[in-house]
């Protein structure tokens, strides 16, 4: 693997340390995106959809991780 | 300078230098014990210039992108790459991953560069200051990343670079000291600590950009991060409980 190789690889695995918690979390954003921007909501409902979006998935995926490597 | 987000800011970016030095001091040493410190300080001297080369072109490029373009893509950016540090630093807590050990990555390393040095007679100095140089380059993406991350769209890149750099040096000058890798380095408790304040900032710029105001601005931080540090401990204890569930 070239240096340059080696670069392309570190850039891509800083963001998508596991594939599901990345599109998981574009997700979140996404439906938080389409709340503030296309709904008459108060944007803060978009925040907390983001907030606690983001902190249950976090925990959804080490428990996950955690059943799966253990079993 | 507004120091509610200065503080944390310059906190992530010098942590997460100490943790990333760490881990690139471990090669360096490896590279300099078995070949000499010519082609250690040469490839390591190499792999800061790229790093700093990438700071000043890309600081000033992100000035001039809208700012709540620039605050969402950074945010989400840093709620990826928190987010991955901190589910890691979580199974390392639990004992599902093992924890870095620096001592093992010493000798792996010290034994891939004498097998280089066996296959290729020539050029033995070369691949050492290649491997020191992508040592440095590949573990210093991180803070670079990092480092742009948190300080552009407020000012804070001077402060957040000068942070990296001082843990930097301090890492370096305890490293020639001890002349050994810096194995005793909480680096899991740092991953843990960073990945925390990452993904607050992350959720922090993600909303800012997407034109939400948080209530107490930059004061909402320190309940983010509060939330992401009990999550973090949330999701380690489960995971401990879940492999004790599944040995017994």
């Amino acid at each position: 693997m070239t240096v340059l190789e080696e670069v392309a690889a570190e850039l891509i695995g800083m963001f998508v340390a596991e594939k599901r918690l990345t599109l998981a979390v574009l997700g979140v954003v996404t439906v938080a995106g389409c709340l503030v921007n296309f709904t008459d909501l108060n944007p803060l409902v978009g925040g907390t959809v983001v907030l606690l979006g983001c902190v249950i998935l976090l925990i959804e995926n080490v428990w996950r991780s955690a059943r799966a490597g253990a079993s | 300078m507004n120091w509610s987000i200065a503080a944390p800011a310059v906190s992530a970016a010098s942590l997460a230098s100490i943790v990333e030095v760490v881990e690139a001091f471990t090669i360096v040493l490896a590279v300099a014990t078995l070949r000499g410190w010519r082609p250690a300080a040469l490839g390591t001297t190499a792999g800061l210039a790229l790093l700093a080369a990438i700071v000043l072109l890309l600081g000033p490029v992100l000035n001039r992108v809208p700012l709540h373009s620039l605050q969402l893509a950074i945010g989400i950016l840093l709620l990826l790459f928190g987010m991955g540090w901190l589910r890691k630093a979580s199974l390392r807590a639990a004992g599902i991953i093992p924890l870095h050990d620096e001592d093992a990555i010493f000798a792996a390393e010290a034994a891939l560069l004498d097998q280089q040095a066996r296959r290729q007679q020539r050029n033995v100095e070369w691949v050492a200051g290649i491997t020191a140089l992508k040592a440095v380059l590949l573990e210093g993406l991180e803070v670079v990343f990092i480092v742009i991350a948190v300080g552009a769209g407020r000012g804070l890149l001077m402060p957040a670079s000068l942070g990296a750099l001082a843990a930097c040096v301090l890492v370096l000058a305890a490293g020639a000291m001890i002349h050994r890798p810096l194995s005793r380095v909480p680096e899991n408790t740092l991953k843990f600590g960073v990945g925390v304040m990452l993904s607050a900032f992350g959720v922090f710029w993600t909303g800012e950009g997407l034109g939400i105001a948080w209530p107490g601005q930059d004061l909402a931080l320190l309940l983010f991060a509060a939330l992401f540090l009990a999550a973090g401990l949330v999701g380690a204890a489960l995971a401990r409980r879940s492999t004790m569930e599944v040995v017994q």
